[in-house]
């Protein structure tokens, strides 16, 4: 028994845009493993290779754990000082952000994070700080290097890896599900992504790096995985290492190693056995570990939203935690015209959010794919980025950083808090003592009204932002869009609380003037609503927000949101943005969480149809020049070989790629074969020794391919190629070979029954 | 190009800083917020800001006793301890040296990347014009084949050794099997002498890759076959 037939170079090896076969490469990898088992007790050497093959998952997944971190550690550093640098610069010290540069200043005033170290643009050139020319100056400053981050994002991507675009996770879904796409894990793609995401960021356009830094990790995880053979040459056990690599990714981008993990399960891997769970619990935990370690924020945690209050919630808050969470779905009902719902949900002026914003990015996106305007996406980059900068300037609240607008709106108001939006009539006692409720000052009112004017800004150019072809994500967006809802919500139930405090509602915890309702816990339950709507995800969000947020008292609420959405969005049916993606780009995903309910039969989806012919291969009776000429005039990944074409009783299967690498070694190494060679399937020595010598090419034969009969039934079928990973399967009748069931007929047959185009399916 | 406007930029400023204060960029501090006094006396002339404290001290004593007292002893008159609980006190850490390293390697790794992509679209093109038209049999790769039967017959022309090339097979739709091997075909004499430079296979990676680049953004750019 040996190691892989190696003496044939690039057999076991897929093309590009193919998909994998998951049983020959888990039976490969078995084989390898008992190969290595029984030499164990031969030497000192062989023990150790045994032992080093025993834990090169476990090294490997670290060392992908170690790399996340730093880059993501990178990444971060990179971005917040690249952002800072649209208002000013530390003259002293260039390489510190504005929070950076005040951090250890000992003046004593509090000018919002300003203070004499630092120099706003204005400020170097008129030396002032206010003023109208000022105002001018910051908004062009801003404007130009906006441009010049997006101009720089759009062109180190056209030029050096095309592939760091976009978010990268349905692709990243697509390759996890058994699909090869050569150099969209590449080093360039990594070190393009990671400069570009920085960039993007800084540009104040309205993405965010969560989905690149999934994109990032798996990049990291490829790599490394070549250096152990175990995984590098095999490519359903890389998955393994992908998956875990993932969860690393959303673990240093939120903060949440748990949430990686979930999330790894719930929305990137296809197949999650439970060495993958412990695999990518560890590689998480590690990166989440270096990530703090690095402390790129200087404040000990690795969360940017990190929330510290602990403020009890009333049960009656559950009703409008439970409407966020419709309103983050809900929608669908005027797209699908769904009679009664349409009409109350039409009349609902924020019944828009998630749905809309999936329907109306796709919209966008496919009329970039087939207009003019996906001729010119530099320019088409530069003009979003100017348009962004130009309306987020004058409003305050989308000047800022995202980021720091979520943990605004996450906060509660206290003594450190100055943002207009807390302009309470409120007189602060004791900072230990509890919040009296108060009513809203002015500030408030003008903030509410900014925040509006901002939630409908942010999500008209989120829409516009997504796809685009620099790297970009939408975790970020999506929670800020959530949050302002959230907190415009929270802060009116917050003031019926105090004008109405006899209510029902609120009898018991609100009459005695503490403050009750916060608002804060709305903005984080919106947050949720929004996200769990956009993407779909449960459990994973629920444990991401919470680890986001520290707020453990909050499962609760935030669990009754994800379910509210996750029952509205079910009902009505429709995906979330990432399989929306995969549908638009029709990449052969197959998913696994729709059923197939149809009662077709596999004899109704084989291939050939009823007017052509199988083309076959047998087993000794086909000469070089057949093969060649069989080859070349049909268009097939495979051919099932049979004993001859009388009786075509099946012998196995022969895929295309590995019969073009056969022949051509053939031609080359081995001597006296010419065109007339017969081509030997099977391992008896032909009786005949006339002529030139046959070719024997059993060893790339599988002898074992799956069939079932033309009676199955699809359901059985489709459920075959979910849970096997199959590529393609043989269909028989009596025991005879009558067709070929292929991954992409499977996907058409599918999208035809779904009363979809089945032509959008493309690749193989 | 980047460079130039920060070094040009940090000249304006140091032009415009007639004294320069003493600057602290420490690690450690502790941050202190308490509110205005107006909260405390009515008859003070401070404004009504909320202050803000920041004093490196250890962290043990970074509370009221040890960071904010010392400082408004003059200003309190005695109402010290009334200020106190209003006040809210935070020991943090951080380290500037992290930062700088970290701001330092991407800023290289930007200009690197700058400068090659000017390199590849100005200066590439004329230099391979030059090498090209040394070569007597040229193959354009962009040229779409629709049969393999001319790829065989170049395919024996092409050298042994290290430079050993295979025609790649394109075919016009995704249900081909697609080679990236490299395909550079040319004459034998210019190929020997050039043959075991390592410049050349340098070259040739090189080659390859701008290949895969090019194939890549034909199908983003192009074609909108992925990544929409």
């Amino acid at each position: 028994m040996t190691d892989t037939s190696d003496d044939i170079p690039g057999i076991g090896q897929y093309d590009d845009f193919h998909t994998i076969d998951w049983q020959r490469d888990i039976a490969r990898d078995r084989m390898r493993h008992r190969y290595i088992v029984k030499k164990r007790q031969d030497s000192f050497w062989d023990l150790l290779k045994g032992a080093h093959d025993a834990w090169s998952g476990w090294v490997c997944v670290l060392l992908v754990g170690l790399f996340t971190g730093c880059v993501a550690g990178v990444i971060d550093i990179g971005a917040s000082w690249m952002t800072d640098l649209k208002f000013g610069i530390c003259p002293q010290a260039f390489w510190l952000n504005r929070e950076q540069c005040c951090w250890s200043s000992n003046e004593t005033s509090f000018d919002s994070g300003n203070c004499s170290q630092w120099y706003a643009w204005s400020e170097i050139f008129t030396s002032s700080r206010e003023g109208f020319g000022a105002y001018v100056i910051s908004y062009f400053f801003y404007i130009m290097w906006a441009m010049l981050f997006a101009l720089l994002a759009a062109s180190l991507v056209r030029m050096f890896a095309p592939y760091a675009c976009g978010s990268g996770i349905p692709e990243i879904k697509t390759i996890l599900s058994g699909f090869i796409i050569r150099s969209y894990l590449g080093k360039w793609t990594l070190i393009i992504k990671s400069v570009g995401i920085m960039l993007s960021v800084s540009a104040g356009l309205s993405l965010g790096k969560e989905g690149p830094m999934v994109h990032i990790a798996s990049c990291i995880g490829n790599i490394l995985s070549y250096l152990f053979p175990k995984y590098g040459r095999n490519e359903a056990k890389k998955r393994e290492i992908l998956s875990a690599a993932a969860a690393a990714g959303v673990s240093v981008a939120f903060g949440a190693p748990i949430g990686g993990v979930l999330f790894s399960l719930e929305e990137v891997s296809y197949y999650f056995p439970l060495k993958t769970l412990w695999r990518s619990f560890f590689c998480a935990l590690i990166a989440a570990f270096i990530l703090r370690s690095i402390n790129p924020f200087g404040n000990e945690h690795s969360v940017l939203f990190y929330v510290e209050y602990n403020k009890p919630w009333i049960f009656f808050e559950l009703v409008p935690f439970i409407g966020l969470g419709i309103i983050g779905v809900s929608g669908t009902g005027l797209f699908r015209g769904k009679g009664l719902l349409n009409k109350c949900v039409y009349f609902h002026p924020q019944g828009f959010i998630a749905t809309f914003f999936i329907k109306a990015n796709l919209w966008w996106c496919r009329f970039r794919k087939y207009s003019k305007l996906g001729q010119y996406p530099v320019t088409e980059v530069l003009i979003v980025t100017f348009i962004t900068a130009v309306i987020a300037y004058p409003n305050p609240y989308t000047r800022m950083n995202t980021s720091e607008l979520i943990y605004l709106l996450f906060s509660q108001c206290g003594i450190s808090n100055q943002d207009p939006l807390c302009d309470y009539n409120r007189n602060f006692t004791d900072v230990n003592s509890a919040i009296e409720i108060a009513a809203a000052g002015p500030g408030v009112h003008k903030a509410v009204w900014l925040l509006i004017l901002a939630l409908a800004m942010k999500l008209v150019m989120t829409i516009f932002t997504f796809g685009m072809k620099v790297p970009c994500g939408l975790f970020i967006p999506s929670l800020a869009l959530g949050a302002i809802t959230g907190r415009v919500v929270g802060i009116g139930m917050e003031q019926l609380a105090y004008n109405y405090p006899k209510i029902w509602i609120f009898s018991g915890e609100c009459s005695t003037g503490d403050d009750c309702i916060t608002p804060g816990l709305y903005a984080m339950v919106g947050a949720a609503a929004v996200l769990g709507g956009v993407t779909r995800m449960t459990v994973s969000l629920v444990v991401i927000m919470f680890e986001l947020t520290g707020g453990v008292r909050y499962i609760v609420p935030l669990m009754a949101a994800a379910m509210a959405s996750k029952w509205v969005g079910d009902a009505l049916g429709r995906q979330g943005i990432y399989d929306a993606h995969i549908a638009l780009n029709g990449y052969p995903f197959l998913d696994s969480k729709d059923e197939f309910q149809h009662t077709t039969l596999a004899a109704d989806v084989m291939q050939p149809k009823r007017n052509e012919t199988l083309a076959v291969i047998t087993q000794d009776s086909m000469t070089v020049d057949d093969i060649e000429t069989l080859l070349k005039e049909t268009e097939h990944n495979g051919y099932p070989v049979v004993v001859s074409k009388e009786n075509q009783y099946l012998v196995g299967f022969v895929l295309r790629r590995d019969l073009n690498l056969a022949l051509a070694n053939a031609r080359r190494i081995i001597d006296g074969i010419t065109g007339q060679s017969l081509v030997i399937f099977t391992s008896a020595q032909p009786v005949q020794n006339l002529g030139p010598s046959p070719l024997k090419l059993k060893k790339i034969l599988d002898m074992a391919p799956i069939t079932v009969t033309d009676q199955t039934p699809m359901e059985t079928v489709v459920d075959m190629f979910r849970k096997l990973g199959l590529r393609q399967t043989l269909v028989t009748h009596n025991g005879r070979l009558l067709g070929v069931i292929t991954k992409k007929d499977v996907l058409r047959h599918v999208k035809q029954m779904d009363n979809e185009d089945p032509n959008t399916v493309l690749f193989n | 190009m980047y460079r130039k406007l920060l070094y040009s930029i940090s000249l304006l400023i140091i032009f415009h800083i007639a004294s320069t204060q003493s600057q602290s960029y420490e690690d450690k501090r502790c941050k202190c917020i308490c509110p205005s006094f107006k909260t405390v006396d009515n008859t003070t002339q401070e404004g009504t800001d909320r202050m803000l404290i920041i004093d490196n001290v250890p962290p043990n004593k970074c509370n009221c006793d040890g960071v904010i007292l010392p400082r408004i002893a003059g200003k309190i008159k005695g109402k010290g301890q009334e200020i106190c609980p209003r006040c809210d006190c935070k020991y943090e850490n951080r380290n500037t040296t992290i930062i700088k390293v970290v701001v330092i390697i991407v800023i290289w790794i930007i200009s690197l990347l700058v400068i090659y992509m000017l390199f590849l679209m100005c200066l590439d093109p004329l230099l391979n014009k030059r090498v090209k038209a040394n070569y007597q049999e040229h193959t354009n790769e962009d040229v779409i084949i629709a049969s393999d039967s001319i790829s065989s017959k170049h395919a024996t022309t092409s050298i042994n050794g290290p430079s050993r090339h295979f025609r790649d097979s394109y075919r016009n739709k995704f249900s081909g099997s697609f080679d990236d091997t490299a395909v550079t075909v040319s004459n034998g004499q210019d190929m020997h002498v050039r043959e075991n430079n390592v410049l050349n296979r340098v070259g040739h990676q090189q080659d390859k890759w701008k290949r895969q680049v090019r194939e890549q953004r034909r199908n983003i750019y192009d074609r909108h076959t992925m990544l929409n």
